[in-house]
């Protein structure tokens, strides 16, 4: 009764976070900072969607961005530029051709696209487990981010997709973001989020329980998918523009190290982990654009801003091995 | 004193397996720990050996310090470990196992010499030097392993359950070479044994561990006889 | 029936180049279950040894121009130094921890050294001009090969059957062998952890440049992420091997090669820019049938 408590309080506390968030930044009112943190709260999006897959299996998946490009095109598909599109995209099937979708059933419908990818190919990966599964999701990556390279006349291959109405605001990502975390959360307290914990833990013991591993681990991947299928989609409505090799090796990396320097073991961790990423990201850029100091200007060489972000991770590793979060699981 | 514990804890995570023992160990003596299943004996002889380290407390091997220290140094001081379940190395042949320890000494003519020593303790090892270690039997594995550690010139041996998964006529053999050992080699050995039996027979001394705490120490011809053994084993106090 | 023997020597010699690959990152996970996503990059730091260091789109030949055993030991050391760099100042610190956060700072390695190569050498590819005289086509049996395949099938064969020698018939080697079974009983009869590792990290190292001189004298170019590519199949290979296998990392390798160049033969013109969609979906199958790999490790199964 206290441990769900805990956990209730947990999620109240990171939606109460993230709230203060919107909070300061509606109050500060700079253009630049707005984009940093609506950055970050779609970053909040897909980290949370991964955590709630690699979390609760314990099997590292390097295939979400895959899911991300998914819902990012997906929701181009719909609202982007009904003038352009028959241009840019020609392999659509009419009805986006001709259509546009509103902002939200957009969102929506990419997460749903997300999924059902999800399901489809999760019903063979989620045998696999370990290695086996984690190369599995990384190949699955490769295929997405191939197919989604070459398909020009549907995805506009490698070159970018522009006009996708710019409808994500600080407000609009926190409100998807709560929902994120309300999702995440929820399952990770129903039956098959602890009947899936366990079968991390133990899997052979867990089977033994009677437990279905691959039914559970399929429940998980396809919420997942669909939680990062709409990071992917407020993705591309806040950018405004979309390229495929954006959703490739770079992002799984930076959102697998938020994840797991934050702590990969809890849903506040993972928020843990994207906000301090975040902020130092936000930090470097600023130091290499040039911050006066003392009337001078100081400035890092150019270049210089990704090798202090890695150093910094390397070092975060180093001395909290188990993630900022370490083997906490709440908040509280 | 060889072998010294002194009041130790060793955690696994926010577990402790082992609360405060202390034991030692005279040169030339065999001791026995003996206990229950998660008594914490094998997490005392991983602890000494190097492979745990205590949260608190020191382990002192002829005088030097070694708690916390790296494996491989505890092995170069002369203290040899054959842990629980043998963990010989299936892959490599007979011959290679033994000669692992080989590369710690500089003297080559005298490993030379301890080789066919210890194949003239385990004959049947002799006769499987090529085969792949994996494929022995539990009591040749048993063998092995102790004849592995054995070449590493090891003043102080410590054998975690010697007799583990063997029948019992084979853990006569393995006792009886043991015995042989301590007769020729002159060699101080710790062993954990699950059976108070073959403890008493073949220990000097017996500590009784339970949940982590020493119940009980003393010579071995001390506590038979009475029932002081089987209490402390079982954990009944008292009357 | 020549153009067959033509594509056989083309999946051998690619075959050959991802066997290397894959044994480096194969040696590293052997010993110390560590996979290192930065193994592309020391190939990359290895081919962007051989220029003068400037971010001019004209690359001008350095160590390159050496005769080539020279260039071949100074590749070999520069890599290998920073493999065993790597060991010292990342991977030391993280020994003992999780899977995750060894492979997070793996990550992080490869990303601070593509960073660094973008600082010093430019985004731009850069093109080399290394050893061209083999690129030239040689006459063996009225069959016309190219030279380069012929060196790094022979290469490949050379470097397996010495890294097997060393294995089998080093003390060196033995202690390797005996570490990557089981590292802490090695340890526990005397063998010094550090040793073993620095002495997988210099091999991986060491196997990286070679990867890297045969890589661009093949394709001619250098670019700060020539790497990722073969580190991504070198990783597939050794998954689909075997992890924890070098005969595993070594045939996963051929056989990653092999399916390249058969789809690249047999897929239809429009698909053929998908063909690494479908090699890698065939990945997935091969894992489905046999998720431990071709050459199963005893020591990687799961014990009940």
């Amino acid at each position: 009764m206290l441990t769900q408590l805990k956990h209730y309080l947990s999620l109240l506390g990171l939606i109460v976070l993230v709230l203060l968030v919107g909070v300061l930044t509606s109050s500060v009112h700079d253009s630049q900072f707005d984009q940093s943190v609506v950055e970050f709260l779609i970053r909040m999006v897909v980290v949370i969607g991964i955590y709630l897959f690699v979390g609760n299996s314990g099997i590292t998946s390097f295939g979400h961005i895959g899911f991300m490009a998914i819902g990012a095109y997906a929701s181009a598909w719909q609202t982007c530029c009904p003038s352009l599109k028959p241009m840019t995209m020609p392999g659509l099937p009419d009805f986006l051709l001709r259509n546009s979708v509103p902002f939200v059933p957009s969102v929506v419908m990419s997460g749903l696209l997300a999924a059902a990818v999800a399901l489809v190919v999760g019903m063979f990966m989620m045998r696999l487990s370990g290695i086996a599964a984690s190369t599995a999701t990384f190949a699955f990556l490769i295929i997405v981010n191939v197919v989604y390279s070459n398909w020009r006349e549907v995805t506009g291959g490698t070159s970018s997709i522009v006009g996708i109405p710019i409808e994500v605001d600080v407000w609009t990502a926190v409100v998807w973001v709560v929902i994120a975390l309300i999702g995440a959360h929820a399952f990770e307290n129903s039956r098959y989020g602890l009947s899936l914990r366990a079968s991390r833990d133990d899997e052979v013991a867990a089977k033994a329980a009677g437990v279905n591993v691959v039914a559970q681990r399929l429940v998980a991947f396809v919420g997942s998918a669909f939680i990062v299928g709409i990071g992917g989609a407020l993705y591309s409505h806040f950018l405004g523009v979309l390229t495929t090799d954006t959703f490739y090796l770079d992002l799984t990396f930076i959102t697998l190290a938020m994840l797991v320097i934050g702590g990969v073991g809890s849903l506040a961790g993972a928020t843990v982990g994207v906000l301090t990423i975040s902020i130092l990201i936000d930090i470097l850029r600023r130091l290499e654009a040039g911050v006066s100091v003392g009337g001078t200007m100081v400035s890092l060489p150019s270049g210089l801003e990704e090798i202090l972000l890695g150093v910094a991770m390397l070092l975060i590793l180093v001395y909290r091995p188990k993630g900022l979060f370490g083997g906490r699981t709440t908040l509280t | 004193m060889l072998l010294s514990i002194d009041n130790i804890v060793v955690h696994y995570g926010r577990l402790a397996a082992v609360r405060g023992i202390s034991l030692e160990v005279q040169p030339g003596e065999i001791v026995c720990i003996v206990g229950p299943n998660g008594a914490g004996k094998s997490t005392t002889l991983l602890t000494v050996g190097g492979a745990l380290s205590p949260s608190s407390g020191t382990i002192r091997f002829e005088g030097r310090t070694i708690a916390g220290a790296e494996p491989e140094e505890i092995a170069r001081l002369g203290l040899a470990i054959v842990p629980e379940g043998r963990h010989i190395f299936a892959t490599l042949t007979v011959n290679e196992n033994l000669r692992i320890g080989a590369g710690m000494r500089r003297d080559r003519h005298q490993f030379a010499q301890d080789f066919e020593r210890v194949l003239s303790y385990f004959p049947r090892l002799a006769e499987r030097l090529r085969f792949p270690a994996g494929r022995l039997s539990g009591g040749e594995q048993q063998m092995l392993a102790i004849g592995r550690a054995l070449l590493t010139k090891p003043r102080l041996i410590a054998i975690d359950e010697p007799s583990l998964g063997l029948a019992p006529l084979v853990v006569d053999q393995v006792y009886e070479i043991l015995a042989e050992l301590r007769r020729r080699e002159n060699l101080t050995m710790l062993i954990v044994e699950q059976s108070t039996r073959r403890a008493v027979q073949c220990a000097d001394r017996i500590y009784v561990l339970r949940s982590g705490r020493i119940e009980l120490a003393g010579s071995s011809s001390e506590l038979t006889g009475g029932q002081l053994l089987e209490r402390a084993y079982f954990g009944f106090t008292g009357a | 029936m020549l153009e067959a023997l033509q594509y056989a020597t083309d999946a051998v010699s690619l075959g050959s180049l991802y066997a290397l690959s894959a044994l480096g990152i194969g040696l590293l996970f052997g010993v110390l279950r560590l996979i290192n996503f930065a193994h592309g990059d020391f190939i990359s730091v290895g081919a962007y040894g051989l220029i003068v260091p400037s971010a001019n789109a004209m690359a001008v030949m350095y160590f390159g121009a050496l005769p080539w055993p020279a260039v071949i030991a100074v590749i070999v050391a520069v890599v290998a130094f920073l493999a065993l760099l790597s060991e010292a100042i990342v991977f030391r610190p993280l020994r003992g921890a999780s899977p995750a956060t060894m492979m997070i700072g793996s990550f992080a390695l490869s990303f601070i050294v593509q960073n660094s190569l973008l600082l010093v050498y430019g985004s731009r590819p850069k093109a080399v001009d290394l050893w061209a005289n083999l690129s030239r086509p040689i006459a063996v049996g009225g069959v016309r090969f190219q030279q380069l395949q012929l060196v790094t099938i022979g290469v490949t064969a050379v470097l397996l059957a010495a890294l097997v020698l060393f294995l089998r018939r080093t003390r060196f080697g033995l202690e390797m062998r005996a570490a990557a079974e089981d590292f802490c009983m090695a340890r526990m009869l005397g063998v010094r952890a550090n040793r073993v590792i620095a002495m997988a990290f210099a091999l991986s190292g060491g196997l990286a440049a070679v990867v890297s001189l045969l890589y661009v004298a093949q394709s001619g170019i250098l670019s700060v992420q020539m790497g990722v590519p073969l580190m991504l199949f070198a990783f597939i290979s050794t998954v689909i091997g075997g992890m924890g296998s070098l005969l595993g990392a070594v045939l996963g390798g051929f056989i990653v090669g092999i399916l390249n160049v058969v789809l690249q033969v047999m897929l239809p013109g429009e698909l053929r820019s998908f063909r690494d969609a479908f090699l890698f979906l065939m990945v997935i199958f091969i894992l489905l049938l046999r998720p431990s790999g071709l050459v199963p490790v005893a020591a990687m199964k799961e014990r009940i």
